[in-house]
């Protein structure tokens, strides 16, 4: 989108301030004529989706220039350790984390052996506040909810210039693929889409890319006048970059549109390899599976060409456990668990992830997590009495190019598979399951509409189920 | 504090000088270097008595984040304790294993381990401590002395915790109200959301 295209424009209030809450000025603190206009388009266009939310970038003039001259340390700084060896700014924020952060304080001294450091789990999260170190501004606190389909949600504190970072990680990622963000002024930066029941939506603008158009929005069609708005819309924005997961990609895909993106990136769901190419083929750009949580922002971006997802920030450590804590051997397969990150509202230190992957450090190159899953591996029996790796399930489901599917296995072996987005009916898609599985087994299949947030993609009743 | 013990520098001093291997972190789960559970029955030998399993159980910890600072401070004080001046003094088993135990679990609520070997004032509280608990003053001091000198330490101490507490929980609440409000709802711009 140009706004020198002349585009059409009607006028759409926004949606109304809430009392107690805030103005476009606290929003939008640095918005010039330029800003305005941007976001009166992409507000007022008349395919316009029903925009049911407000936020914006929050950020101050100081602020601005600090996310500014964090992107430029961010761009050349070199991410990794040395094989055996510890990053060289970690001991200085161990120190901090148990002089300043509240909960770390708890442990007493520092031990002298950084392995000997509890782990933190994401159960210890919920007292947020304790996490929060002594000097932050309370004032300046935002919050970001974390899905609680492993536990109970989390509300994690912090700041206009943290998520205002993100862009950052984003360009890194970006870059490895050739690929230098170009929108400023007047054009669309990035569309988040979304595609659920509810979807938080709303409009903004990116000051350190001179103002350019950010609009968080869902396609699912309840939050559109006419379905076909969706693609008007979209063309009309061109942004240069969609950000969104499989499932939303997957609509998108579905849409008549005729610009295309620089580029997609997918978070917050494995990208399944198959699912990855069908849609560089629709699109015919890359499409990036970025490793990211809301508890350390922008992790790993996977790269093809080395095996795995490359780790993105230069001040995160991350360590391999087992079970009980204790660092497996190089290249075993573990809890990925961090320590560091750019949240200064939320210091790490060795946090269990709950996600799983083994790591390859190398001297002078970015470690890399191979075989990442985001939950433990489950094991499923067939009906001969084998254990199946969840992997082998993955595979077999995986020429179907589900955007979004669990797979549960009941006490009694029975299977029940909730999909989305399937070109293939139900009876194909159990039919696929027995063939892994074996003659006889009882598959319950059915497509579903999944709630916003992570899903627990495969789970067993089994004893056995976890390897 | 009836009877009159060593004198309190040589136990300060002691603490002063506590081998790094005390200070290491006790071993919880399968982190951490240190088997508190194995000091405590040394040092119980060390005074000619046979530990029960059930004594030790509470020196292994269970929780890692809750346990470690108190199992550290066992350790100090199994260091400060095996000072040849206690093993001749002959105390009883239950005091002893009060004073590793619940004592320990007590300092651990006002100060990090690490004080007590390097703070001066809580050195000298955990040394008339253990001389107090087991009803000894320090040389050359009256019991009134001794017991006046034990709770103006003790007090400034609990009195700067509780500071500390009030501060803390009020600093906790200031945040959680800060990211209950409206404005912090709304979060800020990323480019992506997990």
């Amino acid at each position: 989108m140009s706004l020198a295209d002349g585009a059409l424009h009607v006028h759409r209030d926004a949606p109304p301030d809430d009392p107690g809450g805030l103005t476009d000025a606290d929003r939008y603190p640095t918005l010039t004529p330029h800003g305005r206009r941007m976001i009166d388009f992409l507000r007022g266009h008349p395919s316009a989706p029903i925009y049911r939310n407000q936020s914006g970038n929050r950020l101050m003039a100081d602020e601005v220039a600090h996310v500014r001259a964090f992107e430029c340390e961010v761009e050349s700084a070199h991410v990794g350790w040395r094989p055996g060896e510890m990053p060289a700014w970690l001991g200085a924020h161990v120190e901090r984390c148990f002089a300043e952060v509240p909960f770390y304080r708890r442990y007493g001294d520092r031990p002298r052996d950084f392995h000997h450091i509890p782990t933190v789990t994401r159960a210890d999260l919920r007292d947020i506040a304790a996490f929060v170190p002594d000097g932050i501004d309370a004032a300046r606190l935002i919050n970001f909810s974390t899905s609680g389909t492993t536990g109970h949600p989390l509300l994690l504190a912090s700041l206009p210039t943290v998520a205002a970072s993100y862009l950052a990680f984003y360009k890194r990622a970006l870059r490895r693929f050739g690929i230098e963000l170009r929108h400023g002024r007047g054009r669309v930066g990035v569309v988040l889409a979304g595609f659920q029941r509810r979807c938080f939506t709303y409009v903004s603008v990116t000051p350190t890319m001179d103002e350019s158009g950010l609009a968080k929005l869902n396609l699912h069609p309840d939050d559109w006048r006419d379905p076909a708005d969706r693609a008007r819309y979209l063309d009309a924005l061109d942004p240069e970059i969609y950000t969104g997961d499989p499932l939303s990609f997957a609509e998108l895909a579905a849409l008549p549109l005729t610009t295309r993106p620089r580029a997609l990136v997918s978070t917050s769901m494995a990208l399944a390899p198959e699912l990855r190419e069908r849609l560089e083929a629709r699109f015919g750009c890359p499409v990036l599976d970025l490793y990211s949580m809301n508890e350390a922002g922008p992790v790993a971006i996977f790269d093809p060409a080395e095996g795995g997802h490359v780790l993105l920030q230069h001040r995160l450590y991350v360590e391999i456990l087992d079970d009980a804590g204790r660092a497996v051997q190089p290249g075993e397969r573990g809890e990925v668990t961090l320590t560091g990150g750019f949240n200064p509202c939320l210091p790490l230190l060795r946090y269990r992830t709950g996600d799983h992957a083994s790591l390859r450090v190398a001297a002078g190159r970015e470690p890399v997590l191979v075989g990442l899953t985001g939950r433990p591996p489950i094991r499923f029996r067939t009906v001969a009495g084998e254990w199946l790796n969840n992997l082998e399930v993955t595979h077999a489901l995986g020429r179907f190019a589900l955007p979004q599917y669990t797979l549960h296995q009941a006490a009694d072996g029975a299977l029940t598979l909730r999909y989305h987005g399937a070109a293939s009916d139900a009876d194909t898609l159990a039919d696929a399951l027995r063939a892994l599985f074996g003659a006889g087994q009882v598959v319950d299949a059915r497509a579903a509409v999944f709630e916003e947030g992570k899903t627990v993609q495969y789970t067993s009743e089994l004893a056995g189920a976890r390897p | 504090m009836e009877r009159e013990g060593p004198v309190l520098e040589t136990l300060t001093r002691r603490l002063a000088e506590t081998p790094g291997d005390f200070l290491e972190a006790p071993r919880i789960g399968e982190t951490g270097r240190v088997h508190t559970a194995a000091v405590v029955n040394d040092l119980l030998r060390r005074f000619g008595t046979l530990a029960e399993t059930a004594d030790l159980v509470r020196f292994r910890g269970a929780n890692a984040s809750r346990d470690r600072n108190a199992l550290s401070i066992t350790q100090v004080v199994c260091w400060l304790l095996a000072d040849e001046w206690f093993v001749h003094a002959t105390p009883q088993p239950a005091i002893l294993l009060y004073l590793l135990g619940d004592q320990a679990r007590e300092l651990a609520e006002q100060s990090a381990a690490g004080k007590f070997v390097t703070d001066p004032d809580r050195r000298e509280e955990l040394a008339r401590l253990a001389l107090a608990r087991l009803g000894y003053r320090p040389a050359g001091e009256t019991p009134a002395q001794a017991q006046d000198r034990l709770t103006t330490l003790s007090s400034a101490e609990r009195a700067r915790v509780m500071r500390a507490a009030r501060e803390a929980e009020e600093r906790a609440r200031a945040i959680r109200e800060a990211l209950a409000r409206k404005a912090a709802q709304e979060a800020a711009d990323k480019w992506g959301r997990e």
